[in-house]
């Protein structure tokens, strides 16, 4: 995988997911063919407007800058990354639901990254090489490379402060079944299943993944009964607070490297209804059965 | 996920109207809201500019099992959610004293959507010493449309005409000589009838005569069981999975043509199962064969295939004993 000879483009555009699709051979996802940057940027709509928001190098610099960082141990950039991409990408959820955005980032700025964070270790059993799955350049908010970090950031955060969204991002299998869970769209919900993982991780718990896994499970369920939004109330985020940070990113310096950005000032969710829940998913994450290894086997994760 | 209630929950019906909308202040025309369809059409003509949608609630539950049920701490919530952009936004509803409604607002902002919402209302109360349990939920949920120009449900499934062989979408170039094309990938299955297929378009909108509406019938008919059977597999092909691998439904379109079909392809079996056994079966190649076939006719009769092939047969054995006689 060299990371030099990549020429990325200068502005971000919308790749739709049925023409993403088809460039992503066998070739390319092993890592041994390189996309067709002609045809790739050809397939894509550029987005409207001249806004600063849409600028490839702070992106692209800030994936450099982690892979550089974390070439160690590569699940360990997404809890690096996820606050600066959120802060350096600024844009609403409606603008961020487009999908055709994250495919151009996976296709056209970078590729490479995908390949290197997401690049199945060891070898296949059949010999044949390992190749990064599709989902991980062309996929769900939970799955694709970049989508599932900019998307952790903002349903972890509290207001402007990142510091929940790196802890949840730090673990896995927070970032994996978590960001998958509807209930998680509550941000008291979101941000005591943080305090939970951070109290289990604390106290040294054993077998934290599973742990993890579990209590996801017992709030998803327990979700379809109850309604924690009665249980534990919110205020809504403050709409132009957030209109404001987005504008902001017009004149913001890069984000920094060394400590977390600030988010968007929109809010801090109550901390009494944080409280309540996070004392009720203890309780879930005491009594939840952990999952059977050996007859589990089957999932994997990359 | 089917919910399992380890309490009593309410039978009567709980039933929602939307009563009026309002964009940033300005008020939404009544034929903007569909009651029938339990549609709202928040959109304006030639203005995407919006930033807020506020929409008038009114809900009748079972008042009088409320009463003599054994919850407590009744209170009743409407739920806006949108898949697509993470959103959930619970607002409470109120009853004033004397009144037989629960009346109350709900706030859709323009940043937080994408393109459709569902408007739900749920019964919350406490039983058993545990608070803000689901009591009951209204039957169906109100869409909220942010893009359509009409009240109305029929955005299953999009019917766009383009010219594979001249026109601007280049992916469609070498499927040029295809009548139509189906596309499965985006936010709504989609059926392409290529323009530049002579006397396609004009036979499906402007058939005259009973052989042209017949064959018209017939090729509708066909574009439509394919439709199907292409949005079943690939709806097959995006579920989601619990840890442990079990299958779960993957919401929007994908998860209603799953629950429409599955019953036919895997008849006896509870939805569930045979969601299981699909993507097992698909998975392992075992039985898979067979279950082509049921697809096959899933999809034919969902298209209405066998009636429009008898009318066609009927229709063109009258004209030619008509030219015999």
């Amino acid at each position: 995988m060299s990371r030099t000879r990549f020429e990325p483009p200068a502005r971000l555009s919308l790749l739709p997911g049925n023409l993403a699709t088809a460039f992503l051979t066998h070739g390319v996802r092993a890592g041994q063919e390189d996309l067709p940057q002609v045809a790739v940027l050809r397939a894509s709509t550029p987005i409207e407007g001249d806004s600063v928001r849409w600028s490839v190098d702070p992106v692209r610099e800030l994936v450099e800058q982690a892979m550089l960082r974390f070439d160690a141990g590569r699940t360990e950039a997404d809890a690096w990354l996820a606050p600066r991409l959120h802060a350096t990408l600024r844009m609403s959820r409606a603008e961020a639901a487009n999908p055709g955005l994250w495919n151009f980032l996976s296709l056209a700025v970078a590729p490479d990254f995908v390949l290197w964070r997401h690049m199945p270790s060891g070898t296949a059993e059949d010999g044949a090489p390992r190749k990064v799955n599709s989902a991980r350049f062309v996929g769900p908010h939970y799955s694709q490379a970049f989508a599932r970090l900019w998307w952790a950031a903002e349903m972890f955060r509290d207001g402007s402060d990142y510091g929940p969204a790196e802890v949840a991002c730090g673990n896995q299998d927070m970032i994996n079944t978590a960001l998958r869970l509807d209930a998680i769209d509550h941000r008291p919900t979101a941000l005591a299943l943080v305090s939970v993982l951070r109290t289990l991780s604390d106290r040294g718990a054993t077998r934290l993944g599973d742990r993890v896994n579990a209590l996801c499970t017992a709030v998803n369920v327990a979700g379809t009964t109850l309604m924690y939004e009665v249980i534990a109330p919110d205020d809504p985020p403050r709409q132009d607070a957030l209109t404001a940070w987005i504008e902001e990113a017009e004149s913001a310096p890069a984000v920094p490297w060394e400590r977390l950005p600030e988010g968007p000032d929109d809010g801090t969710a109550r901390r009494s209804s944080c409280e309540t829940l996070s004392r009720m998913f203890e309780k879930f994450a005491a009594e939840a059965p952990l999952r059977d290894r050996a007859r589990a086997s089957r999932a994997v994760s990359d | 996920m089917s919910a399992v209630y380890a309490y009593p929950t309410l039978v009567g019906k709980i039933e929602v109207a939307v009563r009026g909308a309002s964009m940033d202040g300005k008020p939404l025309q009544l034929s903007l809201i569909s009651q029938r369809d339990q549609v709202v059409a928040l959109h304006q003509v030639e203005r995407d500019d919006w930033t807020e949608g506020v929409l008038d609630l009114e809900v009748s539950l079972p008042t009088e099992e409320l009463a003599e049920g054994p919850w407590a701490g009744v209170s009743c919530v409407a739920v806006l959610t949108e898949g697509a952009t993470n959103t959930r936004v619970v607002s409470r509803l109120e009853r004033r004293r004397g009144d037989t409604h629960w009346r109350g607002q709900v706030r859709v902002r323009r940043s937080t959507h994408a393109s459709r919402a569902l408007l739900d209302v749920s019964v919350v109360g406490s039983h058993g010493g545990v608070d803000g349990r689901i009591l009951g939920r209204a039957d169906t949920p109100w869409l909220v449309d942010l893009l359509g120009r009409t009240p109305s449900r029929q955005r299953d499934l999009e019917i766009l005409e383009e010219d594979f062989r001249d026109g601007p979408e280049e992916w469609l170039r070498p499927f040029m000589d295809a009548p139509w094309l189906i596309d499965t990938t985006g936010e709504l299955p989609t059926i392409l009838l290529n323009t530049s297929f002579e006397g396609l378009s004009e036979l499906l909108s402007g058939a005259r005569g009973p052989l042209e509406k017949a064959t018209a019938g017939l090729v509708a008919a066909q574009i439509a069981g394919e439709a199907w059977a292409t949005m079943f597999h690939s709806a097959l092909s995006d579920l989601e999975f619990d840890d442990d691998g079990t299958p779960h439904f993957p919401g929007g379109w994908r998860e209603s043509v799953l629950r429409s079909m599955l019953p036919e392809v895997f008849p006896g079996l509870p939805l569930h199962d045979a969601l299981r056994e699909a993507h097992d079966c698909r998975g392992a190649g075992r039985g898979w064969a067979e279950v082509q076939s049921r697809i096959e006719v899933a999809a034919g009769k969902r298209s209405q295939m066998p009636k429009n092939l008898v009318a066609t047969i009927r229709a063109v054995s009258r004209a030619q004993e008509g030219t015999y006689r």
